[in-house]
């Protein structure tokens, strides 16, 4: 909460923008001591990418532990992880040439058209992905059926940096993407502003002034499925249970997912 | 969620004093805001250049960023009513994020100042509700026409009418429902618009109080009144007031902008007393509480007394949470929860959390104390007894008698803690006065050494306990009778009583006692929402008093405040409460004899009243209709029910069903709502109303925030229903809309053509919602006033707008409601959506003061109540917090006739009221249906396995369905989720579930099905199993102090389903 870290990230982005694409590199630190479940996260997500009805590209997963009244109740966020060594690049490229694209700055991106147009191309890289991080838009609406199929539905949107409609992602398996189309425009991520416990961070790693760099300087953090050499993009601060919220290792989600 | 709970958490994660490093609290104290990169953020060309760079390049170009595409208003998915930017592309509203000029979505706040250019592409926090207000505004079952009921109350047939001839039937009335074979005559508005002289109605209102108070007969005010007696409801009992209240209008989730134009319209306008807001089943008991403790006495008159208090989150270091938390409900999770996380995270902050179930806030809690329903004083109490034990209390602070004494030792509140109490014969009674020992007039008494002292102006410190005789008066100090009540049971009993265990009581009580003034006790619904809510709320706040946080930063604040809408401080540039020619002076007992007492009105014959009054409290929502079926004190002839639903949110709801659905209890019903809801289904014509998105509000701001604020409610985009025609202007259907034409038909004063005073119209909605925004941008004082909106802001605030037809937005029509002197200036505001207070240092500062302080007096005993009888027994309420036992409204225990199970009810964080879940598809995703919440014990006991069904029954409800007249039954049957984090034989429903109405039925629409959605149908809501009362027979049990419905104090049985 200290110093509007909101503005200190904008700021971060400023002058992450101002350098070229190659020499940035995004980041995402998500403070699970701060988490409360509230799902603010993928609903922003799901508003602004239009993801596919039952999808979003953030899940938030709640986990009960111990019994009563002792009990613990955790909350575990997460996305597309933008792996610098993507095992979802690697499968679905081997079906579909061009399917998935890493960019400069360290974002995943799916080539829409391509997915669209092999479906076994995205299946390839949805089995790879160690982090079910990867949806299928199978079509369909919320509001199909009801008495009106609603515009912010069939609205146009933007995705891997272009515009599209569902009818453009019908077919096609998608992802997070960083909200590259916020960022290049100044914005942080949508899941990044909405949250209420203020536990999401986001920023250019190259830059040793950013927020992010200082998180990842000064906190121990960890990171999911480390073991399988994904180098994910994505770092975690904390996990403790209710009496000791402080902590800072992940003991205990991660014995059942590292 | 996984069921891996037997996993033993190991713990051997390093524990974190102030987090590792980066010390946020040296950040936020540096004082600049943002540091030496902040000045590049700010920069206005900088924004421009990224711009256009932005827009020049077609594949990066993202529409949502610019200020032109951006509307701020105000959410109100539930009644925290965050400030928010609604992003338009092509007309539609398509996202939504939080107001980064608002201090409760963004801390620090974006300097007010800040061009809209730049804050176009800052999106602050926002909840998951919020968020999905796309599909509350896009719902596919709204209503665009009005509707007229073609078959009986309930059945959910309709026929469209025309807006005029519907306002034309329900002004007129007449055989309304003839064509499907009503006979009735229905009584219209016009009938009971009896009482329309202004001047008659102002002395008729001052006698009618005379009367009622026993200071004027009957006989001399009918003879007085001889010529207008035919206008009264009862002339032998002209305290009942006049016919026109006759006409309620009950509105559910009505705010602030809406409220005082609804009073002036039905109170000014029409002359009835009879509005509603739904305070009593939301939390009205703890409201009361707060107002009782902040009274204070001036010319023999207690009053002026605060609606609450919240801790002061971003400084406390703990804080325990009654019946509430900082992340689901509440007022509310986005402002509240970033200050207790940051607190957690870096060790600042350690909170308890009391609550049957373990919610989100009570897994982040250091103890999670699983009380009794209902069992919230008696923890408390015990807390109480361990700190009172210890003398862990505040001595000097409580000793201070007065406000001078509390300055001489740098407190901006004190207490009555030392004021002698009256004995009387059955118990305490009113406070001592000098003029009773004959050393003075009405100035309160304390002791020195024994010695009566009186508490005039000059500084006052008196003896904390006393107990004995002052010239032959009994008396006791009223800390003395605290802690009477306090030690009148041991720490074993106090624990039986609330369900927590002595050593967590006596640690909780250690822990509170352990910050000085840094720690707080907070609490919403669930420790009030029961008959016994009153005394469980004061029993909180004296837990409060016994450290003295009020006023410190860390302890408990009445927040920041609000700039006056209604121009009632600087009295211009408009003083709507002046404004209003030809007013009525409404007066009459209110139909649920709130802020009356039985004792002063004419309907007084001894104990037991027929049904409860309540002098302390308002918004008596439960007990509306149930005394209309009563006629007690009177019937009602009219309802207008606005933007709520009665009938399912209120605890045993169907009984409201059951006398709406019958047309010879109240001949007209009519609401105003978006949908056709479970209580707007029983009405006799639906009038669409706008959406939250569509229309205008003033919300003020709960005191979570420390900084000034004032929320404006504003059209983002062109409201969906009808257009229609009143004072011979083309308008959007709505409540605006309906009170004009009604005041048209009527020619009701403060409406239409010089409606707020000579050239000043009154034709349209924006007549008057922007004219309280012009007063918003002048401020409270000189020299408060935003700056003129520039060339650029005045094109932002056009173009914004491009979407909206002339109907919805015309800028020269909305100048000449705003006020030509004043237009520049409310355009600065709604480009904001607002004004707040911007962020300074002092706000940073961890100690001393809050930056608003209440700096009032603060009541341990409350002679107000305690003066008070029990309209059903007779018997005096206690002028402190007391353990209660739950009781009827005949004041007798409960029988649990062997339903053993208690149920409670909750929010989910993804539902406010009726209108999220499971509607918002988007959230539903994530939570498609709710389910009946038992502990592993319970479960195992009943033999239930997760995923089974079961039924939920009570002594008032053996059949554990609702039972909706002219439709078909609907079971309050749902899957059993078992858990760990209950405590056993508790079952936890939560609400958002179980509709029949908002598009989960088929509706028929001029002989057409318009089919309903099955996913709305899912989960049950668990009100109709709450006890009816067994002495009212016809309305749940009510707090007889605060009035709060009794939501959480009914057993139950789970049967196999």
């Amino acid at each position: 909460m200290a110093t509007n870290e909101i503005l200190r990230m904008h700021d971060d982005l400023e002058r992450a923008l101002a350098k070229p694409r190659e020499e940035r590199s995004w980041i995402m630190v998500v403070d699970v001591r701060k988490c409360v479940g509230d799902h603010g996260c993928t609903i922003s997500c799901i508003a602004e990418n239009v993801c596919p009805p039952g999808t979003s590209y953030r899940k938030v997963f709640e986990s009960e532990w111990e019994s009563y009244p002792g009990v613990d109740w955790f909350f575990m966020p997460t996305n597309c992880q933008h792996c610098d060594n993507p095992p979802c690049m690697k499968a679905a490229n081997a079906v579909a040439k061009g399917a998935v694209k890493k960019r400069k700055d360290g974002i995943v991106i799916f080539d829409t058209k391509v997915m669209a147009k092999n479906a076994k191309a995205g299946a390839a890289a949805i089995k790879a992905c160690p982090y079910t991080a990867i949806v299928t838009d199978k079509g369909g609406y919320y509001t199909a059926g009801t008495p009106k199929l609603e515009k912010y539905e069939t609205r146009t949107f933007f995705e891997n940096g272009k515009e599209v409609t569902r009818k453009n992602t019908k077919g096609a398996t998608r992802k997070c993407t960083f909200c590259v189309h916020r960022l290049e425009s100044g914005m942080l991520p949508a899941c990044v502003s909405t949250c209420i416990g203020r536990s999401m961070y986001f920023g250019d790693a190259n830059d040793p002034s950013s927020l992010v760099s200082e998180l990842l300087k000064n906190e121990k953090t960890w990171q999911f499925n480390e073991k399988l050499g994904t180098k994910p993009r994505v770092y975690y601060i904390g996990y403790g249970g209710r009496a000791n919220i402080t902590a800072v290792t992940a003991k205990t989600c991660l014995e059942c997912h590292q | 969620m996984t069921t891996d709970k037997k996993k033993k958490c190991t713990s051997n994660s390093v524990k974190n004093k102030k987090g590792n490093g980066l010390s946020r609290r040296t950040l936020l104290q540096t004082g600049a805001l943002l540091g030496a990169s902040a000045t590049f953020f700010y920069k206005v060309e900088r924004a421009h250049a990224l711009l256009e760079k932005i827009s020049s390049s077609a594949s990066t170009a993202y529409p949502l960023a610019s200020p032109e595409n951006v509307i701020y208003s105000c959410c109100l998915q539930c009644h925290t009513a965050c400030p928010i930017k609604v992003k338009i592309l092509d007309g539609v509203a398509v996202k939504i994020d939080g107001n980064p000029y608002s201090a409760q979505n963004m801390i620090p706040n974006m300097a007010q100042t800040t061009k809209p250019v730049i804050a176009a592409r800052v999106d602050a926090k926002l909840c998951p509700k919020g968020q999905a207000g796309i599909q509350s505004l896009y719902d596919p079952y709204r209503l665009v026409k009005v509707l007229k009921r073609k078959g009986p109350r309930g059945s959910n047939k309709w026929e469209t009418i025309a807006f005029n001839k519907a306002i034309d039937e329900i002004v007129g009335g007449g055989k309304l429902f003839a064509s499907i074979g009503e006979d009735r005559h229905v009584t219209g508005l016009q009938d009971l618009y009896a009482l329309r002289d202004a001047k008659t109605a102002k002395e008729m209102a001052a006698d009618a109080k005379e009367v009622a108070s026993g200071k004027m007969s009957v006989a001399a005010f009918k003879s007085k009144h001889a010529a207008s007696l035919d206008t009264l409801i009862d002339p032998e009992h002209p305290d009942l007031g006049p016919k026109n209240n006759q006409f309620i209008m009950q509105c559910g989730r009505i705010e602030h902008g809406r409220k005082e134009l609804a009073k002036r319209w039905l109170n000014g306008s029409f002359g009835s007393v009879n509005f509603y807001e739904h305070t009593t089943i939301c939390e009205q008991s703890h409201h009361i509480a707060y107002d009782q403790v902040t009274n204070s006495y001036k010319d023999g008159k207690w009053g002026g007394g605060k609606e609450h208090m919240k801790p002061d989150a971003s400084h406390s270091e703990f804080i325990i949470y009654f019946g509430t938390g900082f992340v689901e409900a509440n007022f509310g999770p986005p402002p509240m929860a970033e200050k207790v996380t940051d607190g957690l995270a870096s060790g600042r902050l350690k909170v308890a959390v009391v609550d049957p179930r373990l919610s989100k806030s009570a897994s982040r809690a250091w103890k999670w104390l699983p009380v009794k329903p209902g069992g919230d004083a008696a923890l408390a109490l015990g807390m109480m007894r361990w700190i009172m034990g210890k003398n862990r209390y505040d001595t000097k602070y409580l000793t201070a008698a007065n406000k001078s004494a509390a300055e001489k030792i740098g407190e901006p509140s004190w207490t009555n803690a030392t004021c002698l109490v009256k004995i009387e014969e059955d118990g305490p009674g009113k406070l001592l006065r000098a003029s009773d020992i004959g050393m003075g007039k009405d100035e309160f008494v304390v002791t020195q050494g024994g010695k009566a002292v009186v508490v005039g102006k000059e500084a006052v410190v008196g003896d904390l306990d006393f107990s004995g005789e002052i010239e032959g008066v009994k008396v006791k100090t009223a800390f003395t009778i605290l802690k009477d009540e306090v030690m009148s049971k041991s720490m074993a009993q106090w624990s039986e009583l609330s369900g927590i265990d002595v050593a967590d009581i006596e640690a909780v009580a250690n822990e509170f006692t352990s910050h000085g003034k840094k720690a707080g006790a907070e609490m919403y619904r669930g420790p009030v929402q029961h008959t016994n809510g009153y005394y469980n709320g004061q029993a909180i706040i004296s837990l409060n008093m016994l450290i003295g946080n009020i006023d410190h930063k860390g302890g408990m604040s009445t927040g920041g405040g609000h700039w006056h809408e209604d121009g009632s401080k600087l009295k211009k540039p408009f003083d709507i409460g002046g404004m209003h020619p030809g007013k009525l002076a409404a007066f009459g007992h209110k139909l649920s004899r709130e802020k009356s007492s039985y004792e002063k009105s004419t309907l007084f014959a001894g104990y037991p009243a027929k049904r409860p009054w309540f002098p302390f409290s308002g918004n008596v929502y439960q007990e509306i209709i149930p005394s209309a079926a009563d006629q007690y004190p009177y019937g009602a002839k009219a309802i207008w029910l606005h933007k709520g639903t009665p009938g399912y949110s209120t605890p045993a709801g169907q009984t409201a069903l059951k006398i709406l659905a019958d047309p010879g209890i109240i001949p007209l019903v009519f609401a105003t709502d978006i949908v056709v809801g479970e209580t707007s289904m029983y009405a006799d014509y639906i009038f669409p109303d706008a959406a939250i998105w569509e229309r205008w509000g003033t919300p003020h701001t709960t005191p979570d925030v420390p900084q000034k604020a004032s929320k404006v409610r504003q059209p983002t985009v062109e409201p969906m229903t009808e257009v229609v025609t009143v004072f011979g202007e083309k308008q959007h259907c709505g409540w605006e809309a309906v009170l004009l034409a009604i005041g048209e038909r009527l020619d009701l004063s403060g409406t239409g053509k010089d409606g707020f005073g000579p050239g000043l119209d009154f034709t349209a909605r924006e007549d008057y919602f922007l004219k309280f925004v012009a007063n918003l941008a002048w401020g409270d004082k000189e020299g408060e006033a935003v700056a003129d909106a520039d060339r650029e802001e005045l094109m932002i605030f056009n173009k914004a707008r491009r979407h909206i037809s002339k109907i919805a937005f015309d800028p020269v029509r909305w100048e000449k409601a705003a006020g030509k002197e004043n237009w520049a200036k409310v355009i600065t505001l709604l480009n904001r959506g607002g004004r707040w207070e911007d962020w300074n240092d002092k706000f940073a500062m961890a100690d001393g003061f809050v930056v608003h302080k209440y700096n009032g007096n603060m009541n341990i005993y409350v002679e107000n109540v305690a003066k008070q009888k029990h309209s059903l027994t007779g018997k005096r309420f206690s002028g402190i917090a007391i353990h209660e036992s739950i009781k009827d409204a005949g004041g007798r225990d409960l029988d649990n006739q062997g339903f053993d199970l208690q149920l409670i009810t909750y929010k989910d964080i993804l539902g406010g009221q009726s209108r999220t879940l499971p509607n918002n598809y988007w959230l539903s995703s994530i939570l498609p249906e709710n389910y009946i919440l038992i502990n592993t014990a319970t479960a195992a006991k009943l033999g239930f396995k997760a995923g089974d069904k079961a039924r939920i029954v009570s002594a008032t409800n053996k059949k554990g369905v609702w039972e909706l007249p002219n439709r078909d039954n609907v079971p309050m049957v749902g899957k059993v989720k078992i858990v760990e984090g209950i405590r056993p034989g508790v079952v936890a429903v939560s609400w958002h579930f179980g509709h029949w109405g908002y598009g989960a039925s088929d509706t028929s629409i001029d002989g057409k099905v318009v089919k309903g959605d099955v996913r709305r149908r899912t989960g049950l809501c668990p009100n109709a199993a709450m006890l009816i009362d067994p002495v009212l027979k016809n309305a749940c049990m009510s707090d007889p102090i605060g009035a709060s419905s009794s939501f959480s104090d009914t057993s139950i049985r789970l049967e196999r389903a």
